[in-house]
């Protein structure tokens, strides 16, 4: 399926920081939201600054606009207080991006395990996320450092627990 | 003293009435009022009638409903002047007008933020027509003229700014003057404005073009582009035609505010 653009980004004046304080309010809502759906579409979990000012999203070509790095910064800033968005360095070149929370996926990984009844056995984490049983689960390919999140969120709730095995992490579920 | 006849001075004062009658040149003989109120009575039931008769058709189209608001004009009726009343109730004229202008006021919120109060008549016709779904009634662009300029009127803060050939629809109470308003109409054809043009089409000073836009820009009604080559460009949403018919999105609706 391909991505649906919101009516805004074929808008010129989407590209440029607003002058008005309420129109502002508008255009970053606007923009973390874009900014998350692109990433949940392409499967994003991480974003390098520099890359993502030339990726569509941020540049427009077909309208020659582009987001200023300065108004990036702004939009990850917004993310970042929504709790979506966290920066790997004190540079800010690099963040994680969560366009779904560890809980949530905790519960998704919870509801594909119950429901194949694999519950009280134990998974490696590359078998959670790569390998072939789960290939067709919104939750396959999901980086390691999302996915340990996501169990340590279940294992708060008493639905798992990680394990360090020999050669890794591992996971119980119960 | 010994009293008049009745007779004699009923006379003589008939007489002076009659007299001060003739003066004045109206005469109003009693069967002439009889016939008269006779002719109001017939002309009341041929209404009810009519009334009966294409009450459906009323509702139904937009056609017939623009024919009828002509022939009432031309004779001095306004089948909208107040709820109550014949039209109204026999006829569901005002019912009608009465649930278009809650349908338009809908519609109108709804986008709101995306517009800052500002639509086309086009998309306000679109807008509400898919709002009616397939079997509902037919609704002319006259008919929301119509139901807006009522909405104006019982105060809700509507207007209606001439551009292009149709008009654009005020929701907000917005203060929109004179130069607020050239300007919307120069934005018209290209859905943006800049300083230039305006200077070059309405022979302005930088000062006043500034002001407008800035106003503009202030009641969320324009945005700016600073990437336009050569200078700042004003964009209006309401103007910006990809947007027409895309539908309010749930992040869009969450951020809609009461």
């Amino acid at each position: 399926m391909s991505f649906e653009w919101p009516w805004q980004y074929n808008f010129p004046p989407f590209f440029t920081l607003q002058p008005n304080v309420d129109t502002r309010h508008k255009q970053l809502a606007a923009w973390c939201s874009l900014a998350l759906s692109y990433c949940r579409h392409n499967k994003l979990y991480t974003l390098d600054i520099m890359e993502a000012q030339e990726s569509p999203v941020f540049n427009h070509k077909n309208i020659d606009r582009k987001l200023s790095m300065e108004a990036i910064l702004i939009v990850f800033e917004e993310l970042r207080k929504k709790g979506n968005l966290e920066w790997l360095d004190k540079n800010k070149t690099r963040c994680l991006v969560m366009w779904r929370r560890p809980e949530e996926w905790g519960k998704l990984i919870y509801q594909w395990v119950s429901k194949n009844s694999m519950v009280n056995t134990v998974f490696t984490l590359y078998e959670l996320a790569n390998g072939d049983d789960t290939e067709s689960e919104e939750f396959h390919g999901l980086e390691d450092w999302m996915l340990i999140r996501s169990l340590q969120a279940l294992q708060m709730d008493g639905k798992a627990e990680v394990i360090t095995m020999d050669d890794g992490k591992g996971v119980k579920f119960f | 003293m010994h009293r008049r006849g009745v007779g004699a001075g009923a006379i003589a004062k008939k007489k002076l009435t009659e007299a001060r009658y003739k003066e004045r040149g109206t005469v109003l003989a009693e069967d002439q009022i009889v016939q008269m109120s006779k002719q109001l009575e017939t002309f009341k039931s041929n209404l009810e009638e009519f009334a009966s008769k294409h009450k459906q058709e009323i509702r139904k189209s937009s056609q017939f409903r623009v024919q009828f608001q002509e022939m009432c004009a031309t004779i001095g009726v306004d089948p909208l002047a107040s709820g109550k009343g014949f039209w109204s109730e026999m006829l569901g004229v005002g019912d009608f007008y009465y649930e278009l202008g809650v349908q338009i006021i809908e519609v109108c919120l709804a986008l709101k933020h995306r517009n800052g109060g500002l639509i086309t008549l086009d998309e306000l016709h679109h807008r509400v027509l898919k709002g009616r779904g397939k079997f509902a009634q037919d609704v002319s662009q006259d008919d929301l003229v119509r139901a807006i300029k009522k909405l104006k009127v019982m105060g809700n803060g509507f207007g209606m700014i001439p551009v292009g050939g149709s008009y654009l629809v005020q929701s907000v109470p917005a203060e929109l003057n004179m130069d607020h308003t050239v300007v919307l109409q120069l934005a018209e054809k290209k859905g943006y404005v800049s300083v230039s043009e305006i200077r070059e089409s309405l022979k302005w000073e930088r000062e006043r073009a500034c002001h407008v836009l800035d106003h503009l820009l202030k009641e969320g009604l324009a945005w700016l582009d600073s990437q336009a080559s050569g200078e700042p460009q004003y964009w209006l949403p309401a103007l910006f035609s990809e947007l027409t018919s895309r539908d309010v999105t749930p992040e869009e609706a969450n951020q809609i505010s009461p």
